[in-house]
């Protein structure tokens, strides 16, 4: 900071526009390049065919969900043994990083891009440029924009994810005659995924289950802390609510945590997304009674096959189905290849499951 | 409060700044007096006491940040590091005492995360002082380069299994008052003797004010700037202890946004980011506002049609309360 004359110093304006200044400096700030030693580099042994390179970027690097996806596609990549696989994201979530890091990738002339995009509309100009090189470009755990990507590795659909969770919920509250407020507490307001999946919601409480009503959405900007402290005020603000939703896996232990602290336990459902270890105490201790997800290891598996057969050629636009190895055969429904449907982990099976 | 000790022998213009100074707070004060009063004629249950107890409780581990970073504002630096230290310090204090990794006794683990935060506060200071580049350079580059750090003690993983005495510090309570309004308190009490009561105090003021003057007048500027940055380092350490184990769960993303919200505080409350000015009464109005701010939107019961939109009224409201801030310390001169 330049120090300028004390006797200016009343002058707030002055003050202000530093404050304007620092949030500039936060919002420009430049994004970490790719190629220094955070990228994770999982090389397959075998050297006899041609090389394909797959780009796997997650919205964040560092978040267990991802991690345990991207064993996955190591998995995938040493069972293929022509796939040189690289995780890279960014670790802050930020959709403008993320769209510089395709770029630099692009640049790097890489086999496939995919990418699960923090907003479509900031990497869509970066896919697009992708492609026109040449590059195959996926979508995977999150949709882009259609035109910026050739396949979309689809968990589940949206709509299933999405009454899942809602049946999830009328189920633990008590079935569907119970009268109820419920709220979610959701990623960032321009999360795509998150976004679909609330509309699916909003239109299966509609039909469906007359008798929840739906009182508030708020964003927790993936910060566990800040879930924590919208489930709280709204649980006091909302004294009639009975269940939260946490669609994603920050919020979702966050809100739990809310409603334990209140000792709310049994009165106040939570339910929504997230890794079985992380929630693994509130399921044991009763404040939740069921996590929904889907296999995120066969998520990262599916995506390299999908990736390596794309650049391969044995994938092509119009195909109706996919063998994904030992995942069997997929259906593939226009351009998105599924997955299958959700897991729900419960008191009963979650022992099962270590990630 | 006010920090007049220090300006017995100045001139009529500093005299009148310390004027202004000693009533910063009340444009704020009032704003949030007015807040209050209107959201809870709409929603009375604002002002239970689980909910102003819920609000200090948040509002503590910024406001034991916020009295480290206003000093290093009033000595005419900036610190925008302190979200990543956070990260870093949940991180590293996680795998000590987690079952399933380092498994050190709480309090040895306690102490090794207050030495981590003052040994960053210090690596800070000195690049600072010693090495003289521009602190807004130094914290920016520590706020990646720490989340980076973060991500590579984390490797990939959570920590899910915080043992209880480490979950006490963020849940416990001694005499039914959380323990981190305890701690928020004693480093409150620490600070005003610090500004008021010790040489430290009217140094770190006298050097943002002048450092040119403060230069000759013998002070030496880089111990006092390395103090201020060691202090923050340390207070963020603390903010971590009691504010982490409030949740189950130590994710790669603790801390995130906090520099910008400190400053934001900071600033709000009337810290000159020229250095040389500021008080804690003021910053405390900061903190309380800014924490205030997005539950009184949530009592206001908005409704899910707000969803879009309630961000912007808290940028106004924040608008607000510097605008009336402004507006009364000009009818004040």
């Amino acid at each position: 900071m330049k120090k300028s004359n004390p006797r200016k110093m009343h002058h707030r304006f002055v003050v202000l526009s530093l404050l304007a200044g620092i949030t500039f400096i936060f919002t420009a700030c430049s994004p970490t390049p790719p190629s220094d030693a955070s990228s994770t580099q999982l090389v397959s042994k075998d050297n006899n065919k041609k090389k394909i390179t797959i780009c796997l970027i997650p919205k964040k690097k560092g978040l267990p969900y991802f991690t345990s996806c991207a064993e996955g596609a190591e998995e995938a990549a040493m069972e293929l043994g022509n796939v040189e696989l690289i995780y890279d994201g960014p670790t802050d979530g930020s959709p403008e990083k993320q769209a510089s890091m395709i770029e630099q990738y692009t640049l790097k002339g890489v086999d496939v891009i995919a990418v699960s995009p923090n907003d479509p509309n900031v990497v869509a100009p970066a896919l697009r440029k992708a492609r026109a090189r040449g590059i195959h470009v996926l979508s995977w755990d999150a949709d882009a924009i259609q035109d910026s990507r050739d396949f979309f590795v689809n968990q589940a659909t949206a709509e299933a994810i999405a009454h899942g969770m809602v049946d999830t919920m009328v189920k633990d509250l008590g079935g569907p005659k119970t009268k109820a407020d419920v709220a979610i507490v959701t990623a960032y307001l321009t999360a795509a995924n998150q976004n679909v999946w609330i509309e699916h919601m909003k239109t299966h409480i509609d039909q469906q289950y007359p008798h929840l009503n739906l009182v508030a959405i708020k964003p927790s900007d993936e910060d566990q802390k800040l879930a924590f402290k919208v489930t709280q005020d709204l649980m006091k603000a909302y004294p009639d609510i009975k269940g939260f939703f946490g669609i994603s896996s920050v919020s979702f232990p966050g809100a739990a945590e809310a409603v334990k602290q209140a000792g709310k336990t049994g009165q106040v459902m939570v339910t929504g997304l997230a890794t079985p270890n992380s929630m693994r105490s509130y399921v044991e201790g009763g404040t939740v009674k069921s996590v929904v997800l889907w296999n995120t290891a066969e998520l990262g598996y599916l995506t390299i096959k999908v990736g390596e057969a794309l650049a391969t050629g044995k994938l092509k636009q119009g195909d109706t189905s996919f063998d994904a190895g030992k995942l069997g055969k997929k259906k593939i429904a226009g351009d998105q290849v599924l997955l299958g449907d959700i897991l729900v982990f419960t008191k009963d099976n979650i022992h099962q499951y270590d990630f | 409060m006010n920090h007049t000790d220090d300006t017995r022998k100045t001139s009529g213009w500093l005299r009148m700044i310390t004027y202004l100074l000693r009533h910063r707070a009340i444009g704020l004060f009032l704003f949030i007096g007015l807040l209050t009063t209107v959201v809870s004629w709409i929603n009375p249950a604002f002002l239970s006491g689980q909910n102003l107890r819920d609000i200090a409780v948040q509002a503590a581990p910024i406001c034991i940040i916020s009295c480290g970073v206003m000093l290093v504002l009033v000595a005419g630096e900036i610190d925008i590091s302190v979200g990543s230290m956070m990260g870093v310090l949940a991180a590293s204090m996680g795998i000590m005492v987690s079952a399933s990794r380092a498994q050190l006794p709480p309090h040895v683990a306690i102490a090794l995360t207050l030495l981590i935060g003052i040994g960053m506060g210090l690596f800070n200071g000195l690049l600072v002082a010693y090495v003289g580049v521009p602190s807004i350079i130094v914290t920016l580059g520590m706020l990646t380069a720490l989340r980076g750090l973060t991500e590579i003690i984390m490797n990939g993983a959570w920590i899910t299994d915080l043992p209880d005495e480490i979950r006490f510090l963020g849940t416990g309570t001694i005499l039914s008052i959380p323990l981190s309004l305890w701690t928020t308190a004693c480093v409150l009490a620490v600070t005003i003797w610090l500004i008021h009561r010790t040489p430290i105090g009217r140094r770190i003021y006298a050097t943002g004010s002048n450092p040119q003057a403060a230069q000759l007048a013998g002070l030496s500027i880089k111990s006092i700037k390395l103090f201020v940055f060691a202090w923050t380092g340390l207070l963020t350490a603390v903010a971590t202890l009691v504010s982490v184990p409030q949740l189950s769960v130590v994710d790669s993303g603790i801390g995130i946004g906090t520099e910008l919200l400190v400053v934001t505080c900071v600033v709000v409350g009337g810290t000159s980011v020229n250095g040389g000015v500021g008080t804690l009464s003021g910053v405390l109005c900061g903190v309380a506002l800014m924490t205030m701010i997005s539950t009184v939107l949530i009592f206001l019961k908005l409704g899910e049609h707000a969803t879009y939109w309630s961000r912007a009224i808290q940028g106004l409201f924040i608008l607000g309360a510097i605008l009336a801030d402004h507006w009364i310390s000009n009818h004040k001169k």
